[in-house]
Formats: structure tokens, C-alpha cells, sequence
């Protein structure tokens, strides 16, 4: 038994701390509005409607295109296409590829070709339908390995190979002939979908200065607006993007959607434009999550030490690039794992197809090789007779090793420390599968570190700022948008504690690109650890910046000064003058403090390197169904080494739903295409959890840190995802000896397990 | 275009739409009601809930034609009642709700259920909320709040 540890805060404790976040009053009574709940322009007049007219074909030629007709219907005001764009006419990430307008190809269904503003969303719609294009089809490129043949007909000139990676060390062959125990599969995850409740939508609207503002939900508003500005050739500046509050985007919304169209058309028309995706629309031009094929080989020796581990992989990144490069790299990365492994090989390459677009998604490629490489551990412990929990903890990498690319990392002792927590769990210790006729029920156990924000030569760096507002409210201003993560409680408890104040005294200013500086994505968990660091490593000079200040008024000298809960207080602690008096007295000149933080990166030259890693272990429990073949997600334990907890309501959430979102890639799950269409456009054809499949959860946060840590708090907005996918899969693999190779695990593949003669697996 | 008399959040009302129009078109666009959210549009998410009548009903499939004669209560009137405090308080407390945009149809439906009676335990409140679906949570708060509103027939698995 290890001793108890302080550091640990079981799932009562995390409970007990819960309290209502900030914004729960006004979102249960409706009163939250949402990019898609303004139907009018700030001023007050009605906005226009837009409608996209997107591709039907995944792969065709523009010959033509005749707008005529659409233009001529009484209540249009706008029809733009490709050469109405005055400026940038593609936009991506580190590929630009993307057009925001189709003008000669179109590679997916509902790829935009043009749009309207119309009156009304009938009219809008009824204008689309009058334009006439005519297309030359092209072969659709459909499975990822046959694109990237030398015969392949290509989507984008320079051919589909979009990304490929390599990497590894050690003696491959010598490992190989040393192993006693030697394990090889293939391993397939599917496409899932984010399932956001809010599609795609908002509004643009002409501020009157000849610029524009843009409510849209998003993740980067100082990037949405860059983008906008580029393709109107307007001033950085002009546009103004409010990207919050968000229904939900999970990564989905992170590059920019259909805001550069809606602004096209308020831009041509002059007035406002309301634009929202229907739900067909949105499944259709939304991102999705990778899918990957992957093939793994992976040997230990006689007493269970890894000896080597080799992993290929291949991903459909469908029509544009948008995030796949950084998403393989991450599969790349985390297809190693926590593990040791004396010798390695990974390789990987990413495929241009005309399968709808892949992108950013909570779990961000990493998922995809967690699951794949947990089966083959556990598998490998299976091989070895010892049980899968000691198996992983006797092949850990030491806590200050370097990382799975051999970067330099910031030290972390993780994953041995979930390891132990579940170690003396009850569910892990009685953990038998039972067999009760018609229901079989297992446990699985998996393990994932994951990385925080970007790899090495990523957007990084982030600047926010704090700022006394004229009311006397200590203003937090950053460019992340709230999207359900809880960032305003995180910026109050936070600002609390680091700038000395009371949260009452603080106001989370988020989202706007007019008002916050630009703090790059908020995206790869890592908004509360920039918070954490900015407002850590600033706090005391802004407190001191606000004692400089109510010096003269208060005729004391700054030193005798405090800034304390409420306002400025002398060294007896008594309050002499509140922030609101404070704003007061100083008029105009009131104070901004402006944080800029490099990135934190690996010193390592190794591209696409994180530095800083998180880890998760989990128990999954399930019941198997033999009859229908229907898995059950009974129970779910988590044990998360984060760092300390900052918003127990955000951590305890993320966990939670990112968890669901993973057992959902792992039991239902999946948008199959055939032809390049998607074969569900709905939420009746793609099923997402309900209550009804929710289990019950038990999630244990292990906060300390290592000796000397700077980096601070781990984000905890991905790895519930990555830990539930590779746990649930362990589940039903130890419920029913499946040798499960991909995800989701349907019925009919445990139906076809089951029919399966003995040990024909 | 049809003329239809309609009673909304306790106020009769006369519209001339056409008579396929949706009830959450109709809310959102002429009466500036957005707390009924658009999701999926086809009965699946539950974000669009009001009470039709006082029973739970997806505003995304009722169509003008059938609202004549019939009043429709949304989550604005709901919020206001105090009959949905308990609901509310729950939610809030038990982390059940995130980005908030499911919430709305979940008050609708929660406050529905807390208010029947006898109320339902949490086994048949839980078999009726799979209507609402929320992306965010995972469902951990929302259960706690189910837990605490309903009598636990099924306490422990
Ligand atoms: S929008 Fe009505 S149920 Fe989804
Ligand atoms: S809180 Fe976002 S969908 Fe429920």
C-alpha cells in the first residue's frame, strides 16, 4: 500500500468543491446569446439570410458557372462566387489550400460555390437553386492508400501525399530477434464527428466605419479576423471577430467555417448577413475526426521488458489540410506512448481523398495510436502472464527520460503515479470478468500521456493582458473563447490568487478580437495553463503598477501600499481606496498591463515536439449484451495527473465529457462514406451518447507536480477523450477475449466474435 | 398562408405564416424567443423543447397548422416559473450543463418531469431525457441533478 497522498483528490472531494460556473444563472434561463441566436444587426435591422450553394459532386471541374438567374429574384441583394473575392482567395494553417470560394475544382460535397443574401432563408435558398453550373466529374479518390498510388488521380496540384513522418532509434533488428514475445496487428478508427448542438452560424454586419464585425463562434479571433481582412483587403483591424460564447465546438471550429462567405456577403451587400449551416450542411462541410489506419508490430522479452516497437500508419484527411500535418505528427508522437522502448520505429503518411475534410479534434490525432498501441500492450502483458497494470508500470520511461520523439520534456511522473492510484482501486482489484449467460462483464485498464499545446514551431507564443476597467473591475482580457470549459471561473479563481484581488473584483474579458490581444488558439488545452503562467509570472508588477498609481492620490508612498481584495489597502491591511475610486482618479490613463509569453517549447530541434505532457489511466467497466451484440459502458474510473486543479467545475466537466466523447468513438460512433458522401446527415443516422449511455463516473485528479515544475497545470480539455477510447476497448477485449483491431466496436462485430469457433481469433 | 390563434407563454396570439412553417422558426424569427435552440431539426437533440399543451414537445417538428387552438410555454416563461428552480438549482450545483446550448431544452423537460406526479424516479427520468442530448458534459452533472431531483428507485447498479 502506498501511503495516502495529499496530492490526491478523489472524486468526492472534486464534488465537494464544485460550485455553479459563473455563467450557469443566465444559460439555464436562456438569457446566454449565441452567434446564432441574432437575426439583426447591432443597430437593430434585420439581417439578410445567406445560403451557401455548395458542390453535390466530391470531385469535379467548374466549366461554368451562371448566377444570372439568382441575381434576378426579386429579394436577393448579394450572390457572390470565387471573382467576387477582391483579396485572398484560399485560406489553412501551414497549408493554404483552401478555397473560400470554389472557382475551378471542387474536391468534397458542399464545397462552397457561391452564396446569396437574400430577405429570407426561402428566398435565399430558392436563389441557390437557380444557379446553373456545369461540372466535368473526376474520379473520387476514396480510400487513403490507393490516393496515394503513382496512377492516383490527384485532388491538389503536387499530388495527395499531404504529410508523411519518420522516426526512431535503437537496433531494430537485434530487438526483433531478441523477443520472446512478439506482437503484430492492423488496427482501423473511424471518422466521428464533433455532434456540436450549435452548426456552423452567426452573423456579419458592416460597423459603419467600413469595416466589419464578425459573431461567429470560433476558437482564434485574431486569426478569423486576419483571414477576413486578407480576402477583403481590408486593414488589419477592421474586422472585428466575437467568437464567443460557443454551443460547443471540441476543436471543430478552431479554423475558421463559413465566416469568410458570411463576410463576403455582408461586404457585397452592405448589410447585415445571418448565416447558419443547416444540420445536413454542417455534417457534409464540417471537419471530422481522422481516420487511421494502423499497423503495429511491438516485442518483449521472456520477463516482459519492452525490446521494440514498430507502428505505420495512414490517415484520410479528406479534401484540405486544415490541421492534418499537426495531427499526424501528434499520432506520430503518441504511437510511442509512455513506454520505454530500447529500439522504435514510426512512420506515418496523410492522405489527400475526397472524403468530406478531416481536422481538429479533441484527442488531436492522438487517440487514433493510443487505442492501437494500448491493445498491443496489453496484449503483450497477456503474453508475458503479468497483469497489465504491473506490465505498464515496469516499462515506464523514467520520470525525467526524454520524450517519445527524444525531445528534452519538462520532467513528469504521471503516468506512474495514475498507475499507482488505480493500483488499490476496488473495481481494479476484483476485476474478474463474469460471465452471466445472456451479459459478459470486464474491466480494461489503459494509459496515455499527452501533450500540451502545440509542437515545437507551432503557434505557441500568447499575449493577454490586464487592464483596470473605468467601473474599477480588473479586466482579464484574452482572445480564448468560452466554448463550455468554464474559462471565466478559471480567469477568477486565477486572477484572484495571482493578482491579490477578490473575484468580485475581476471580469473575464474574452473572444473579441477588438478587446484582447491575441492569445493564439484556444486549442490544444492550453488556455488555463497560459493563464496560469501569464498572470503568475506578472501578477506581483501589476500589483505594484497599481500601487505607483494610488500613491499620489492617497499621498503615501507606493511601498506602503497593497493591492489587496476590493482595492488598494495600506500595510495594515485596511482598504484606503477601492479599484472603482481608483479608475476614477485617473480618468482616462487607465492602466493595461500586457503579457507576452514566448513559447514553451522543447529545446530539442526536433519539429513538432511538445515539451510539457499530462497523463491519464483509467478503469472501464462494461457489460456485453451476447445477444445483440450491444456493449454497455457501466462504469468508468479515471485517474488524472494534471497538476493542480484550477476550476474543479472545468477539470471535473472536461473530464466527464471528454470521457463520453471517447467511449463514443469506441461503441457508436462513425460516419462510413461511400462515393465521397457521407451516409448520415443527421443526428438520427449518427448516434452520439445519451444519458441513457452514460456510465457512472469516478474521476480521481492527482495534482502534484514534480519538484521544481514551472510549467504548472496540465490541460484537461483532450485526454478524457484519449483515455476513455483506449479504456472501453480494453473493456469489451477483457469481457469477451476479443481481439478488438478497430473502432467503434459495433455489435456486429462482437456478434461476429462470438460466433467465432474457439481460438479462432 | 394560413391565420392561427395560439396562446405563447400565457399570451393569445395571431399569426398569418405559411402553414408548414416550424414552431421553433416561428419562435426564434418572429417572436425574438431564441432559448428554443436548432440542433439537429428532426426530433433528435432536444435543444428546440417547449411545452406544447404543458407536455414536452420538439418545436423543430410541430409545423403552424398544428399550433391553432393550442398554447406553447418556452423555456423564457419556464426559467421564470419557480416551479423550475428546483431543476435550475441542480444543474447549476452538479456541474450539469457547459457551453449551455442544450441547457435550455433540459430545463424544459426537467421541469416537466419534477413537476408531475407522482414524480418519476430516476431510472424513467433518465430513459426520458435520452431525448436531450448534450455533447459537452457527458452526461456526469446532469446525472448528478437527476440523482438529486428524482427519487432514486435504482440508487447503486
Ligand atoms: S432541433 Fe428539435 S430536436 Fe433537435
Ligand atoms: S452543455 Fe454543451 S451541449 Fe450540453
Amino acid at each position: 500500500m502506498n501511503p495516502p497522498d495529499a496530492d490526491v483528490l478523489t472524486h468526492e472531494a472534486l464534488l465537494a468543491r464544485v460550485r455553479p460556473r459563473p455563467d450557469a444563472a443566465d444559460k439555464l434561463r436562456a438569457q446566454v446569446r449565441y452567434p446564432t441566436d441574432r437575426y439583426a444587426s447591432a443597430k437593430g435591422e434585420s439581417a439578410l439570410h445567406g445560403a451557401i450553394l455548395g458542390s453535390p459532386h466530391p470531385h469535379a471541374r467548374i466549366l461554368a458557372i451562371d448566377t444570372s438567374a439568382a441575381v434576378a429574384l426579386p429579394g436577393v441583394h448579394a450572390v457572390v462566387t470565387a471573382p467576387d473575392i477582391p483579396g485572398r482567395t484560399h485560406y489553412g494553417l501551414r497549408v493554404i489550400d483552401r478555397p473560400i470560394l470554389c472557382a475551378d475544382k471542387v474536391r468534397c460535397i458542399g464545397d462552397p460555390i457561391a452564396a446569396v443574401a437574400a430577405d429570407t432563408l426561402a428566398i435565399a435558398r430558392a436563389a441557390c437553386a437557380l444557379i446553373r453550373v456545369e461540372y466535368a466529374l473526376l474520379p473520387v479518390v476514396e480510400d487513403p492508400e490507393l490516393a496515394l498510388a503513382a496512377d492516383a488521380e490527384t485532388l491538389h496540384e503536387g499530388g495527395n501525399l499531404l504529410h508523411s513522418v519518420r522516426h526512431g532509434w535503437g537496433e531494430l533488428e537485434a530487438a526483433m530477434q531478441a523477443a520472446t514475445h512478439v506482437v503484430e496487428d492492423e488496427y482501423e478508427t473511424a471518422r466521428q464527428m464533433h455532434g456540436y448542438l450549435e452548426t456552423e452560424g452567426g452573423i456579419v454586419e458592416p460597423d459603419g466605419a467600413g469595416g466589419l464585425i464578425v459573431h461567429f463562434a470560433c476558437q482564434h479571433p485574431a486569426r478569423d479576423a486576419e483571414v477576413i481582412a486578407d480576402m477583403l483587403r481590408l486593414p488589419a483591424g477592421m474586422v472585428r471577430v466575437i467568437g464567443t460564447p460557443i454551443g460547443g465546438s471540441y476543436g471543430g471550429k478552431d479554423e475558421l467555417t463559413i465566416q469568410p462567405v458570411a463576410a463576403l456577403l455582408a461586404w457585397k451587400s452592405g448589410r447585415a448577413v445571418r448565416l447558419q449551416l443547416s444540420r445536413p450542411e454542417s455534417v457534409d462541410l464540417g471537419v471530422k475526426r481522422h481516420p487511421f489506419r494502423i499497423r503495429m508490430k511491438s516485442g518483449c522479452d521472456a520477463q516482459g521488458r519492452l525490446l521494440f516497437h514498430m507502428a505505420s500508419l495512414v490517415a484520410d484527411t479528406g479534401a484540405y489540410a486544415t490541421h492534418g500535418p499537426e495531427i499526424l505528427d501528434a499520432a506520430q508522437e503518441h504511437a510511442v506512448g509512455p513506454y520505454a522502448w530500447p529500439a522504435l520505429a514510426v512512420e506515418g503518411r496523410l492522405a489527400y481523398t475526397n472524403n468530406g475534410i478531416a481536422g481538429a479534434f479533441r484527442g488531436f490525432g492522438a487517440v487514433q495510436t493510443q487505442f492501437a498501441l494500448e491493445r498491443q500492450i496489453s496484449r503483450l502483458a497477456e503474453a508475458c502472464g503479468i497483469d497489465g497494470l504491473a506490465f505498464r508500470r515496469m516499462n515506464l520511461v523514467a520520470p525525467d527520460a526524454s520524450g517519445p520523439m527524444g525531445q528534452v520534456v519538462a520532467p513528469f511522473d504521471g503516468p506512474r503515479r495514475v498507475l499507482d492510484v488505480l493500483a488499490e482501486h476496488p473495481l481494479w482489484q476484483q476485476r474478474r470478468p463474469r460471465d452471466e449467460g445472456r451479459y459478459r462483464h470486464g474491466v480494461g485498464l489503459a494509459l496515455v500521456h499527452r501533450s500540451d499545446g502545440f509542437g515545437r514551431g507551432g503557434p505557441n507564443a500568447a499575449r493577454i493582458a490586464i487592464g483596470l476597467a473605468p467601473d474599477g473591475a480588473i479586466e482579464i482580457r484574452c482572445g480564448f473563447t468560452e466554448m463550455g470549459q468554464n474559462l471565466i471561473d478559471t480567469v477568477r479563481v486565477l486572477g484572484a490568487r495571482l493578482l491579490g484581488c477578490a473575484e468580485s473584483d475581476l471580469r473575464a474579458v474574452l473572444g473579441d478580437s477588438a478587446r484582447a490581444p491575441d492569445s493564439g488558439s484556444t486549442a490544444a488545452s492550453r488556455a488555463t495553463a497560459i493563464l496560469w503562467r501569464g498572470l503568475g509570472r506578472h501578477g506581483a508588477e501589476w500589483r505594484k503598477r497599481l500601487c505607483a498609481l494610488a500613491a499620489p492620490p492617497l499621498g503615501r508612498m507606493p511601498d506602503q501600499l497593497q493591492a489587496g481584495e476590493g482595492g488598494i489597502r495600506g500595510a495594515d491591511g485596511a482598504l484606503l481606496l477601492s479599484y472603482a475610486l481608483l479608475a476614477a482618479s485617473l480618468g482616462d490613463a487607465l492602466p493595461e498591463l500586457l503579457i507576452s509569453l514566448e513559447a514553451e517549447e522543447t529545446p530539442s530541434d526536433i519539429a513538432a515536439a511538445h515539451y510539457v505532457f499530462g497523463a491519464c489511466a483509467a478503469l472501464a467497466e462494461v457489460r456485453v449484451d451476447t445477444w445483440s451484440g450491444r456493449a454497455e459502458l457501466t462504469r468508468m474510473v479515471i485517474a488524472a495527473a494534471l497538476g493542480p486543479v484550477i476550476s474543479p467545475q472545468g477539470f471535473l466537466g472536461q473530464m466527464e465529457g471528454g470521457a463520453m466523447m471517447g467511449a463514443g468513438l469506441a461503441l457508436t460512433e462513425h460516419l462510413p462514406t461511400a462515393g465521397g458522401r457521407y451516409l448520415a446527415r443527421n443526428l438520427d443516422g449518427y448516434l452520439m451518447p445519451t444519458l441513457m449511455d452514460a456510465p457512472r463516473f469516478e474521476i480521481i485528479a492527482v495534482q502534484g507536480l514534480p519538484e521544481g515544475d514551472e510549467i504548472g497545470p496540465r490541460g484537461a480539455g483532450e485526454i478524457g477523450v484519449n483515455i476513455a477510447a483506449p479504456a472501453v476497448a480494453e473493456a469489451i477485449a477483457a469481457a469477451l477475449a476479443m481481439p478488438v483491431r478497430r473502432l467503434p466496436v459495433l455489435p456486429e462485430h462482437i456478434l461476429d466474435h462470438l460466433d467465432m469457433p474457439e481460438g479462432a481469433a | 398562408m394560413m391565420r392561427i390563434e395560439f396562446e405563447l407563454n400565457g399570451e393569445p396570439r395571431v399569426l398569418e405564416t405559411p402553414a408548414e412553417r416550424r414552431l421553433l422558426a416561428i419562435l426564434r424569427e418572429d417572436f425574438g424567443l431564441t432559448g428554443a435552440k436548432p440542433g439537429c431539426e428532426v426530433g433528435r437533440c432536444g435543444a428546440c423543447m417547449v411545452w406544447l399543451d404543458d407536455l414536452p414537445t420538439n418545436a423543430c417538428l410541430v409545423m403552424a397548422w398544428q399550433l391553432d387552438g393550442r398554447s406553447v410555454t418556452t423555456v423564457e416563461a419556464i426559467a421564470a416559473d419557480p416551479r423550475s428552480e428546483s431543476v435550475r438549482a441542480a444543474l447549476a450545483e452538479c456541474g450539469g450543463l457547459q457551453c449551455g446550448y442544450c441547457t435550455p431544452g433540459l430545463v424544459v423537460t426537467m421541469t416537466h418531469l419534477a413537476d408531475c406526479s407522482p414524480r418519476p424516479d430516476a431510472a424513467c427520468a433518465r430513459a426520458q431525457l435520452a431525448g436531450n442530448l448534450c455533447r459537452c458534459t457527458g452526461y456526469g452533472g446532469i446525472q448528478r441533478a437527476v440523482e438529486r431531483l428524482f427519487p432514486t428507485a435504482d440508487a447503486g447498479d
